[in-house]
């Protein structure tokens, strides 16, 4: 039995849902480290393994190869451009995202940038490629700002997403996190998707619960992980309870198998 | 011969400003009942069966509900919609457009990459390609000089997308605003809803109008100020303050728009 629960996303709902998080939390020990890491090392992989909850959702189906347009680098400059405002209250959130691209394309000027990466992109990108950036990266930042301005609790934008490294099982798992929410010994994260969430929605949110949860130094999962899509106006969330981490490690392991399925050649 | 004012006669910030002091206060109790209402409606139309493949509404289903031909839905005429709307996102985050044309071309490859409506322009010949930019550089200078500059502070979000799912995914609601301004944070109404069209205002941008102001009330819960729509074709702008009536009045269309898309399958 899972905890997910659903409410349409309103400042009243929003502040109920991290103000009722549980206390007591679950923690993952080294015996379940050890226990996920063989049941990866069992899943034979060519190369290196990159599983997050999209990956969940599609269940390990292969998407386009990724590419970097405006809407994809939207989400590192808005997230960056609200932790400028959050710290300088009197900038706009077109000038902090302003700010945030000069900072990229210095990176790249200043040969700090590899190939591939957002500064990259950017540095090599024409004018109105950039002006699109902008926009998309203001419609991120102000929404997530809209979202953070109701919130009754201390907010921070999480410094980056949860990051999880199987050891010996050339596996990386990353879980995703726009906000982190700081109550006494525990936290509760928000995650900002664009879309609506679909049947998987619940499997994926127990996904970035459970890598949060790893990539914590003590193990400690988040109290509660809450999915907010605003272009639909609805709220998921899921509680960091033992049953959710067993469910949200098991459906990773199952989109690693599902991946290697794929690519296994069938014989003639 | 043609004379250009050096400005023009209407401004889109003063009309998106209004009077402040006259901004009723926020609602966000109507939304409940207008789901409700669509509900119970949509429910009197489909019945319980759950639909494989929902009906999907959009702005461009109550746009043009007849069987009629508009010149807007042929393809050159999407492709200026299309780069009409890229200008407005550049212009609301405060990019100079230098060529128009170029310009819009260029944000709209970063952002899509490759598909069908870019395809029908690759094979376009010179003249229409010509035509086209000339066509497109008219309607930016008319866009331009109406918009002036948004302030920052106005929060301006370009292309603000909404998707809302009733009577349990049968009927889904999608929608794309142009231009959407102001908070939902506020005390008083705020929201300021701004629909750029290539066309001449007809009774369809009246209902685009409604339907931006219902799916934005079902998506925030909270009642836009004021939907305005704008004709780059003739510079014309319309502007509705939104109430419960005007939201209420969209609620029938979608219904009406639904038993037509039923009554057709």
């Amino acid at each position: 039995m899972t905890s997910l629960l659903h409410r349409r996303l309103t400042d009243e709902y929003v502040n109920e849902l991290i103000e009722s998080a549980p206390c007591c939390v679950a923690q993952l020990t080294d015996d379940h480290r050890r226990s996920l890491t063989a049941r990866f090392r069992a899943v034979a992989s060519p190369g290196h393994r990159r599983l997050d909850a999209w990956s969940v959702e599609q269940a390990g189906q292969r998407g386009r190869a990724f590419r970097w347009a405006p809407a994809t680098a939207r989400r590192v400059l808005g997230n960056g451009a609200l932790r400028r405002v959050a710290v300088q209250p009197l900038t706009t959130i077109t000038g902090a995202v302003r700010d945030e691209l000069a900072d990229q394309m210095l990176r790249a000027a200043s040969g700090y940038a590899r190939d591939g990466s957002l500064s990259y992109w950017l540095a090599s990108a024409p004018h109105p490629v950039i002006g699109l950036v902008t926009a998309e990266a203001v419609n991120w930042a102000t929404q997530l700002q809209e979202i953070t301005e109701g919130m009754h609790a201390n907010w921070s934008v999480a410094a980056s997403d949860a990051y999880y490294d199987v050891a010996s099982a050339r596996t990386t798992l990353r879980g995703r996190r726009d906000v982190v929410i700081d109550r006494d010994d525990t936290r509760v994260i928000v995650r900002v998707r664009s879309g609506s969430p679909g049947k998987s929605a619940g499997p994926g949110l127990r996904a970035d619960l459970t890598i949060d949860a790893l990539a914590d130094h003590d193990g400690l999962a988040p109290a509660r992980l809450i999915g907010l899509w605003p272009e639909a106006g609805v709220c998921l969330c899921v509680d960091g309870t033992m049953a959710d981490l067993r469910a949200g490690a098991r459906d990773l392991v199952r989109t690693a198998v599902a991946q290697r399925r794929q690519r296994t050649p069938l014989a003639a | 011969m043609t004379t250009l004012l050096d400005s023009s006669p209407i401004s889109v910030v003063d009309a998106l400003r209004g009077d402040r002091t006259k901004r009723p206060l926020i609602d966000t109790a109507s939304a409940a009942g207008l789901r409700s209402l669509l509900d119970d409606g949509i429910y009197e139309v489909i019945g319980a069966e759950r639909l494989t493949t929902p009906l999907v509404l959009r702005a461009s289903t109550l746009h043009q509900r007849a069987a009629t031909t508009d010149i807007m839905t042929s393809g050159t005429g999407r492709l200026r919609g299309v780069l009409v709307s890229q200008i407005l996102r550049l212009l609301s985050v405060g990019v100079s457009i230098d060529h128009a044309f170029d310009d819009a071309l260029c944000a709209w490859r970063g952002e899509v990459g490759t598909n069908d409506l870019l395809e029908h322009l690759d094979q376009l010949d010179d003249d229409e390609r010509a035509r086209l930019a000339t066509d497109l550089d008219a309607h930016c200078v008319t866009l331009s000089r109406a918009l002036g500059e948004i302030p920052a502070r106005w929060r301006p979000r370009s292309a603000a997308r909404a998707i809302q799912r009733l009577a349990g995914g049968n009927v889904v609601l999608r929608d794309v605003v142009d231009l959407v301004i102001g908070n939902t944070t506020s005390d008083v109404a705020s929201i300021a809803l701004f629909d750029v069209t290539t066309s001449p205002l007809g009774e369809g941008a009246e209902r685009t109008m409604r339907y931006h102001a219902l799916v934005q009330t079902l998506r925030t819960s909270t009642m836009p100020l004021r939907s305005c729509t704008f004709s780059t074709a003739t510079g014309e702008l319309w502007v509705r303050d939104v109430d419960y009536s005007l939201l209420a009045r969209s609620v029938d269309e979608v219904l009406t728009c639904v038993r037509d898309l039923w009554s057709a399958r």
